[in-house]
């Protein structure tokens, strides 16, 4: 007897892209459309849902772009398979064939799709980092995932006021309250460098977020947060870059 | 069934039937417009290195000539008689000759021209020593006509000796005029080579993500709606055929405003209600010449950089007005929370190729103007005013 189908998550933005690929993945025997989804949000809640064999991911979307979005798809217990589609970003696909990742270049042909979903692998976290290096607007994230148990938890990166390091975790602190993560600083640091200023060994703080440079009777310094979110100190070393990110305006 | 009037009335006036029925020449008259607006191209009507010598500025420029040729000539002489009057005497000479040689260069340019250049240089030469022979000439017969009134000590009376030292000088002059006259005229003609090719290289492309996302959607649409794909792809040809067109040409207003319609129809089949874009164009003078392929890459930029990033979408807003000579026309887009602060190199590199074009074409008067705002981005394009 025949194995049931194996099935496929189609995420593109434009309606039309999701519509060919949806119907082309339905005329292939042995695949089945498990759903469609327009953003890589959707993408990762429909994901936890319906537990795709493959996720076809377009690469760019807004808000959040498809690598972002397999990032954090690869945090999950179970992470799908993954196939990038793109009309055409050069960087990416430089990055696809040294990394020897999944692409389809839309618009897509059968065979090639039939191939790709065989050939579908899991990626990892350390490739998917990898992956937008030359393309800026693709390798920062503008989400940071947070496992809580088994389901995955967004926080937008505008909301994160700081991170701060802990012995083992990293705390972010956003706007409506704080979690845990396991990133290192020093990775968050180098990723957010344009919006992010490192003004302690265990804090990085959102340039936006500071209000005020305080100086304090001691001689130490520490910065006021907006919206009276309270202080955090800032250490010697890094007392002069902070005062010339602040200078430069926000 | 006929597409709505803006389709039809690029159908009508389309590109393809621009370049073939309304003849070579006005293409090549705006070309030339657009190239005599710049700073870099001179009048230089047609290719010969002669300048005209019809022109008050020409004329100005002879004069003054005459004047220095004269007091060179005056310093070198040593003693006899006082200093003004003997400058006032080979100035009287070098005037004359110098007004007579323009005229006759003026009437006899077009015929130079027609020769090949060291033909034509020798019939320069020709000219100059006969108007400087007859001159001498005249000179040595006045002066033989006042003798008795006592002012013919002040002409030159043997005629041959005359004669040749003036011919003589003539031709060492004129030697250097002309030397002049050919280095600079291949000097504007490699300025002009120079400019040309930045523009071919600055012609506007059609985004490679544009071209392969809309034949995405045409793939897509070609089994669900054929009668839409169709229209697709007679858009998508009519947009590629403006971009393969000499990189110089001027369309009027109304052409490149089709052109950024069809370019909308485009993206709307791709992006649905995520795109949205008013017009308010209406202030516009749609038979004004814009260089071809500015206003479609600005939406283009609005779509990519701020349309796209947003999953809600949002509205593009094109305003166009025209006052006195100058017109304006300003893209406004939203700017997605996320990417507000991260830079935008991509953009710059097209925009800084339309602020190229404009000032290739117009000048400091054709500029280019960027407002990041916090929420909006806004490009400003002004040009002048030419029907």
């Amino acid at each position: 007897m025949s194995t049931p189908p194996l099935s496929v998550l189609v995420v593109d933005d434009e309606p039309p892209a999701r519509e060919r690929l949806a119907r082309l993945v339905a005329e292939l025997p042995g695949w089945a459309v498990a759903g469609t989804c327009a953003t890589g949000r959707q993408a990762i809640d429909q994901v936890e849902r319906l537990k795709p064999a493959v996720v076809l991911l377009d690469i760019r979307m807004p808000g959040m772009s498809g690598i972002e979005a397999a990032r954090h798809l690869s945090a999950l217990e179970a992470p799908p398979a993954i196939v990038f589609t793109t009309a055409y970003d050069q960087y990416a696909l430089e990055a696809f064939e040294a990394h020897a990742v999944g692409y389809l270049l839309k618009p897509v042909r059968q065979e090639r799709l039939q191939q790709a979903l065989r050939h579908a692998a899991r990626l990892t976290g350390p490739v998917l980092r990898d992956l937008g290096a030359g393309a800026n607007d693709l390798a920062v994230r503008n989400h940071v995932a947070v496992r809580v148990q088994d389901e995955l938890r967004l926080v937008a990166v505008p909301d994160i006021v700081y991170f701060q390091a802990e012995q083992k975790y990293v705390t972010v602190r956003h706007i409506a309250g704080e979690e845990l993560i396991e990133e290192s600083l020093k990775q968050l640091e180098e990723e957010f460098a344009d919006n992010f200023v490192r003004i302690h060994r265990s804090l990085l703080v959102a340039v936006a977020r500071i209000e005020a440079l305080e100086r304090l009777p001691d001689g130490n310094y520490r910065v006021r947060l907006r919206h009276n979110a309270g202080y955090l100190p800032v250490s010697r070393r890094r007392l002069s870059e902070l005062k010339g990110r602040l200078g430069r305006g926000r | 069934m006929s597409r709505n009037g803006a389709g039809d009335i690029f159908a009508r006036y389309g590109p393809r039937k621009f370049r073939d029925d309304t003849t070579v020449t006005s293409t090549f008259d705006r070309l030339k417009r657009a190239l005599g607006r710049s700073t870099f191209a001179p009048d230089a009507p047609d290719d010969f290195f002669l300048p005209d010598f019809c022109g008050a500025r020409m004329v100005f420029a002879i004069v003054l000539f005459g004047e220095l040729v004269a007091l060179c000539l005056t310093l070198a002489r040593a003693g006899g008689a006082p200093f003004l009057t003997e400058l006032a005497r080979v100035s009287f000479f070098t005037q004359w000759l110098g007004l007579t040689a323009a005229a006759l260069l003026c009437f006899a340019r077009k015929a130079l021209a027609r020769l090949p250049v060291w033909l034509a240089t020798l019939g320069v030469f020709a000219i100059l020593i006969l108007d400087t022979a007859l001159l001498s000439a005249a000179v040595v017969w006045i002066g033989g006509l006042l003798l008795p009134s006592g002012y013919g000590n002040l002409f030159a009376r043997d005629l041959w000796p005359f004669m040749l030292r003036n011919s003589m000088i003539c031709v060492i002059v004129a030697a250097m005029l002309l030397r002049y006259f050919f280095v600079s005229h291949q000097w504007r003609h490699q300025v002009r080579a120079e400019a040309r090719s930045r523009i071919h290289a600055l012609q506007a492309r059609i985004r490679p993500h544009f071209l392969f996302n809309s034949m995405n959607t045409i793939a897509s649409l070609t089994r669900s709606d054929p009668a839409r794909a169709e229209e697709a792809v007679e858009d998508l040809a009519d947009l590629f055929r403006a971009t393969l067109r000499d990189s110089e040409t001027l369309l009027s207003i109304k052409e490149e405003l089709e052109l950024t319609r069809i370019y909308q129809r485009i993206e709307m089949l791709r992006l649905g209600d995520r795109l949205k874009v008013t017009w308010d164009v209406a202030d516009l003078p749609m038979r004004a010449f814009i260089p071809a392929l500015t206003i479609q890459p600005l939406l283009e930029n609005a779509i990519y950089h701020g349309i796209e990033p947003i999953d809600t979408g949002g509205c593009v807003r094109i305003h166009g007005h025209c006052d006195d000579d100058t017109i304006t026309i300003r893209i406004t887009n939203p700017v997605s929370a996320e990417r507000a602060v991260s830079e935008r190199s991509g953009n710059q590199l097209a925009l800084e190729n339309i602020r190229e074009r404009l000032e290739l074409a117009y000048g400091p008067r054709g500029q280019l103007s960027v407002e990041p705002l916090e929420t909006e981005y806004r490009v400003t394009m002004r040009f002048p005013l030419e029907l």
